[in-house]
C-alpha cells in the first residue's frame, strides 16, 4: 500500500499542524509548539495506528467493519470475534466488507473492549491446553490440537492452524504446550 | 449411571470448548498483531523509498543547474573529447565493441552461438543458476544483436492473444534472478506457444541484473515476436549509477565494464515504450497523465531519450543562444553524450520528453485529477477520471502498469481499470511481499498468479520473517535519523523551552516529520527509535547513542561528515558524471569545482576551507587526483548494537 501522500486532507486528520514536509537540505524551520490535544494522548496514537489501516484510496481514515477485529487486536486487545460483531451491532456477513467505520467510532469501541478485564492470561492459554495433555506430561498431541482448533469453538481454518503450529512439534507429533505458549506469548 | 458419564462428557466437551475458544482467541490476536508489524515495517521501507527519489529530483535540477554553470576546466580535454565524440560515431561497429574481445580457452562459463536458439537459453539458466558469470564478450554481442533488432521495433508493440496463447505480463524483477526462475518454473518458458511481456525495471537493486537481462535479451533474440520487453524507468543509465546496476557490471566485469555500460545506453533508449494487447489494453511501465497523448507516442524518435536526468535544455530549441551565454559544449557525463552544442534534431522536444518521463514514472492515486508526481520527482499522480478519459479517447479497456511494489504482488484500481504488476517478491526484504504475474486472453478477465521466493533455509516461522524485516526497517530509520542528526537536534532544542532534553511524544513526532520529510506513524515508532521515560517522554538525543557515522578523518568536522553521508548516493552519481573515463579518479580541482555548485544548489552551508581541507587529505599520494569511491566508502554509519559486532557498510542505493 502506498504511503500516504501529504495532501491537504491528510493534514487535516493529524492532530499537530504539520506544514507541508519539506525534505529539502534547508535549515529546520522554526516551528511553533503543536498544542497538545484535548483529548487523552493515547488515542493520538491509536488514530496514527488506525490510519495504517486505511485502506480507502483517498485516506478518508475509514475501515471496513471486516477489519475492525484486527485493528482491536493490532492495538493489544483480544476479542473474541464473537465479541466484536457484538460491538459493531450484529451486522450482516455481506456487510462486514461494505460497511465503513470512521476513527471517532471506532474510539468508544476499542474503549469499550479494553474495559473487559477478562483477558487471557499466561495462565489461561496454559489452562486451555492442559486440557488437551491427557497424559498429564506437559504435552498435547498435534493432531488432537488440530483437529480441536478447526471443529470447535471460533473454527480456525486448516491454514492458520498449519501457520500457529508450524515447527511445534516434534518427532512424534507431540508439542510441549509451556514452551509453546512462552513462544506466542513473546510475539 | 448413564446420567452421571453424560454429566462428566458434557463437562469435558465444555472445558474442551473455552479452552478452544481461549487458544483460538490467542492465536487471532497474535497473528493481527504480527500483521500491523509487518505494515509498520513496509511503510518504512516504501517512505524511504520515495523520499530516495524524490532526491532525484534535485539531483536532476542540479545537473541542470551544472550544465548552465560549469565552464570546463580543461579546454583540451574537452577538445580530445569532441574529436573522441566523433570516432565514437565510428565505433558502432561491431568490430571495436564484440569482436576484439577474446574469449580465453580457460572459460568454464556458458558459450553462445549464434544465431541463438532455446538451446541457448537453457544454457543461459543453467549457467546461472550455477552462478556463472557469462563472459564480457558475450555480453556485449547480446546487447549488441539486441538493439539491431530493437532498433526496427515501432515504439508500442501490438500483439493479440487468442485461447491457445495467452500472453503472460510480468512487473519488475529489479536483478531478483530467483524471481524469474520462479517465474518461468511455474509458467514455462518463453516460446510461440508462451509469449511474455516484461514491463520495465529489470535491473538496479538486486544482485543479478545483468544476468536479468542476458536471459530477457536471448529469449527476445530466439523470440522477437513473442518476448516482448518494455522501457521502466531504471533502464536509464544515470539510475543505475546510483541505484546499484552500474557497481555491478563493474565489479563482475572489471575489464570490461565500461563498454558494457557504453553499450548499455543506447540499449535502453532503444527499448520500446510499451505493449498494446489485443488493441485494448495498454500495458507501460508507470502510467499516464491528463496530456498523455498516445499518437505522438507512437511517432515520437524514443531513441532519443536518454535519461531521466538529462531534460532538453534551452539551447535544444533555440541554436543561436549558444553563442551568447558562451557555452563550449559543456559535456557532463560518463561519454560525452549530451551535448548542449548540439543541433536541435539530435533532442527531444520539451513535450516530447515529458510525455515519456509520465509513461515511465507516473503512479495511479485514488483522487481525482492529475498532479505532479513530487514524490518521484518526475511523471504525475493520475486518478480514476484521467484514466477514464484516457482509456476512452483511445477505445482502450485497461491499463497495465508496474512501478509500484504492492504487497500481495498486484493490486487492481480505478474501478478495475487499472492494474499494478509488480514481480519482484521480497522486494525489500526477506517476508514484504509476494510478486505476482498476469495471464491474459482476448474475452476473458485476467487472470493473476503470485508467488514468494524463500530461501532453502528460510522455512522460518511467520514470526521470525516479520522480525527480520522490521528489523531491517528500523535499521534504515535509524541510519536516516543520524544522517539529519544536527537538523534534528536544532528542531529538538528549539521545542525544548526548558531545556531538559526531553520533548512530548507530540512534539518529538512532529519534528521528526517535518525534519524527515516522512509520513510514518512515529508515534507508534518512538519505542524503536529513542528512550522514553516514565512519564511518557521522549529523551531526543537518544538516538544518536547507539548509532553514529564514522569519521574517515579526524580532523573532518562532523557536520560536513553528516552532510556527506547524507548525500552520499547524489555525490556517487555526480562524481561518477565527471569521471568520464571511469577511471574512478576526478582531479582535486574539479572535486572542488563541483562541491562548490553543490553546495551553492543544494544550499548546504559548509565552508570551503573545510572542503579544501578534506579534498586534500583524501588525495593520498598527492598526484591531483581523489580516487572519489574511497572517498565515498569511507563514510558509513555504525550501529553500536549487541548483535552487530563490526561497522555495516551502508548502501543507501
Amino acid at each position: 500500500m502506498a504511503p500516504k501522500k501529504p495532501e491537504p486532507k491528510k493534514e487535516a486528520a493529524k492532530p499537530a499542524p504539520a506544514p507541508a514536509p519539506a525534505p529539502a537540505p534547508a535549515p529546520a524551520p522554526a516551528p511553533e509548539a503543536p498544542k497538545e490535544p484535548a483529548f487523552d494522548p493515547k488515542s493520538v496514537k491509536f488514530k496514527e495506528a488506525f490510519s495504517l489501516f486505511d485502506r480507502t484510496p483517498t485516506g478518508e481514515m475509514k475501515i471496513t467493519y471486516g477489519q475492525c477485529g484486527d485493528v482491536l487486536r493490532a492495538l493489544g486487545q483480544n476479542p473474541t470475534n464473537a465479541e466484536v460483531l457484538r460491538v459493531l451491532g450484529k451486522p450482516k456477513p455481506e456487510e462486514m466488507n461494505v460497511k465503513m467505520l470512521d476513527f471517532e467510532t471506532f474510539l468508544p469501541i476499542l474503549q469499550h473492549i479494553s474495559r473487559n478485564k477478562e483477558q487471557g492470561t499466561y495462565e489461561d492459554f496454559v489452562e486451555g491446553l492442559r486440557v488437551f495433555d491427557k497424559e498429564s506430561n506437559g504435552t498435547v498431541m498435534g493432531a488432537e490440537l488440530r483437529h480441536v482448533l478447526a471443529t470447535l469453538g471460533e473454527k480456525m481454518t486448516e491454514a492458520e492452524v498449519e501457520q500457529l503450529l508450524a515447527g511445534q512439534e516434534d518427532a512424534n507429533g507431540c508439542i510441549n504446550y509451556e514452551a509453546f505458549v512462552k513462544h506466542i506469548m513473546s510475539g | 449411571m448413564g446420567c452421571s458419564s453424560s454429566s462428566t462428557k458434557t463437562r469435558r466437551s465444555d472445558t474442551s470448548l473455552r479452552a478452544a475458544l481461549i487458544i483460538q482467541n490467542w492465536y487471532r490476536g497474535y497473528k493481527a498483531r504480527l500483521k500491523a508489524r509487518q505494515h509498520y515495517a513496509l511503510t518504512i521501507f516504501q517512505s524511504i523509498e520515495y523520499a530516495d527519489e524524490q532526491g532525484q529530483m534535485q539531483l536532476s535540477t542540479f545537473f541542470s543547474f551544472m550544465l548552465e554553470n560549469y565552464t570546463h576546466i580543461h579546454k583540451e580535454e574537452l577538445e580530445l573529447r569532441n574529436q573522441s565524440l566523433e570516432s565514437e560515431q565510428d565505433m558502432r561497429d561491431r568490430w571495436d565493441y564484440v569482436d576484439s574481445i577474446d574469449v580465453p580457452d580457460s572459460y568454464n562459463g556458458p558459450r553462445l552461438q549464434f544465431p541463438l536458439t532455446c538451446t541457448d537459453i537453457d544454457l543461459l539458466l543453467e549457467a546461472f543458476k550455477e552462478q556463472q558469470i557469462l563472459h564480457a564478450h558475450y555480453v556485449l554481442e547480446v546487447l549488441f544483436e539486441t538493439k539491431k533488432v530493437l532498433k526496427q521495433m515501432p515504439n508500442f508493440t501490438h500483439i493479440q492473444t487468442s485461447p491457445s496463447k495467452e500472453v503472460t505480463i510480468c512487473g519488475d524483477l529489479h536483478g531478483k534472478l530467483d524471481d524469474l526462475f520462479l517465474i518461468f518454473y511455474k509458467n514455462g518458458l518463453p516460446s510461440e506457444r508462451n509469449p511474455y511481456v516484461f514491463n520495465g525495471d529489470f535491473v538496479d537493486r538486486g544482485k543479478n541484473s545483468i544476468e536479468i537481462l542476458m536471459i530477457l535479451c536471448v529469449s527476445f533474440l530466439v523470440y522477437p515476436n513473442d518476448l516482448h520487453l518494455n522501457r521502466g524507468n531504471h533502464e536509464d543509465f544515470m539510475m543505475n549509477l546510483r541505484y546499484g546496476f552500474t557497481k555491478e557490471i563493474l565489479h563482475k566485469y572489471k575489464l570490461h565494464g565500461k563498454r558494457i555500460l557504453q553499450i548499455l545506453e543506447e540499449f535502453y533508449a532503444w527499448l520500446p515504450i510499451g505493449t498494446i494487447v489485443d488493441n485494448e489494453i495498454l500495458v507501460i511501465h508507470g502510467g499516464i497523465s491528463e496530456t498523455t497523448d498516445l499518437n505522438l507516442l507512437h511517432r515520437v524518435e524514443r531513441n532519443k531519450m536518454k535519461s531521466v536526468l538529462i531534460p532538453p535544455t534551452e539551447t535544444n530549441r533555440d541554436h543561436d543562444t549558444d553563442s551568447k551565454h558562451n557555452k563550449v559544449g559543456v559535456t557532463f557525463n560518463a561519454h560525452g553524450r549530451i551535448k548542449t552544442n548540439g543541433s536541435p534534431t539530435e533532442h527531444l522536444t520539451e513535450h516530447e520528453w515529458e510525455q515519456i518521463i509520465d509513461i515511465l514514472w507516473s503512479d495511479p492515486r485514488g483522487k481525482n485529477g492529475c498532479f505532479p508526481n513530487t514524490c518521484r520527482g518526475g511523471g504525475c499522480y493520475f486518478g480514476p477520471d484521467v484514466t477514464s478519459k484516457i482509456l476512452n479517447k483511445y477505445q482502450l479497456k485497461m491499463l497495465i502498469r508496474s512501478h509500484e511494489c504492492k504487497p500481495e504482488g498486484y493490486e487492481i484500481c480505478h474501478d478495475g481499470k487499472v492494474v499494478t504488476i509488480f514481480s519482484a517478491s521480497n522486494y525489500y526484504e526477506e517476508g514484504s511481499n509476494r510478486g505476482a504475474y498476469i495471464k491474459l486472453c482476448s474475452g476473458t478477465t485476467p487472470r493473476f498468479f503470485q508467488y514468494q521466493v524463500t530461501k532453502a533455509t528460510c522455512f522460518q516461522p511467520l514470526r521470525q520473517r516479520v522480525d527480520t524485516m522490521e528489523n531491517s526497517a528500523i535499521k534504515i530509520l535509524r541510519e536516516r535519523v543520524i544522517s539529519r542528526k544536527s537538523d534534528l537536534t536544532r528542531a529538538f532544542q528549539l521545542q525544548d523551552h526548558r531545556k531538559s532534553g526531553k520533548l512530548s511524544v507530540s512534539q518529538w513526532a512532529f519534528c521528526m516529520e517535518n525534519i524527515l520529510g516522512l509520513n510514518l506513524p512515529w508515534r507508534s515508532l518512538s519505542s524503536n527509535l529513542v528512550n522514553i521515560d516514565q512519564n511518557g517522554n521522549v529523551e531526543y538525543m537518544s538516538s544518536s547513542q547507539n548509532i553514529r557515522i564514522e569519521k574517515p578523518v579526524q580532523e573532518a568536522h562532523s557536520t560536513l561528515v553528516e552532510t556527506l553521508y547524507r548525500y552520499r548516493s547524489d555525490l556517487e552519481i555526480i562524481f561518477n558524471a565527471i569521471d568520464t573515463d571511469h577511471s574512478g579518479l576526478i582531479s582535486v580541482e574539479e572535486f572542488r569545482a563541483m562541491w562548490k555548485l553543490f553546495s551553492s544548489h543544494y544550499n548546504v552551508h559548509i565552508d570551503d576551507s573545510q572542503v579544501n581541507k578534506l579534498a586534500n587529505i583524501m588525495d593520498l599520494n598527492k598526484d591531483g587526483s581523489i580516487d572519489f569511491n574511497e572517498f565515498l566508502k569511507a563514510f558509513y554509519v555504525v550501529h553500536r548494537c549487541e548483535d552487530l559486532m563490526k561497522p555495516d557498510v551502508t548502501n543507501l542505493g
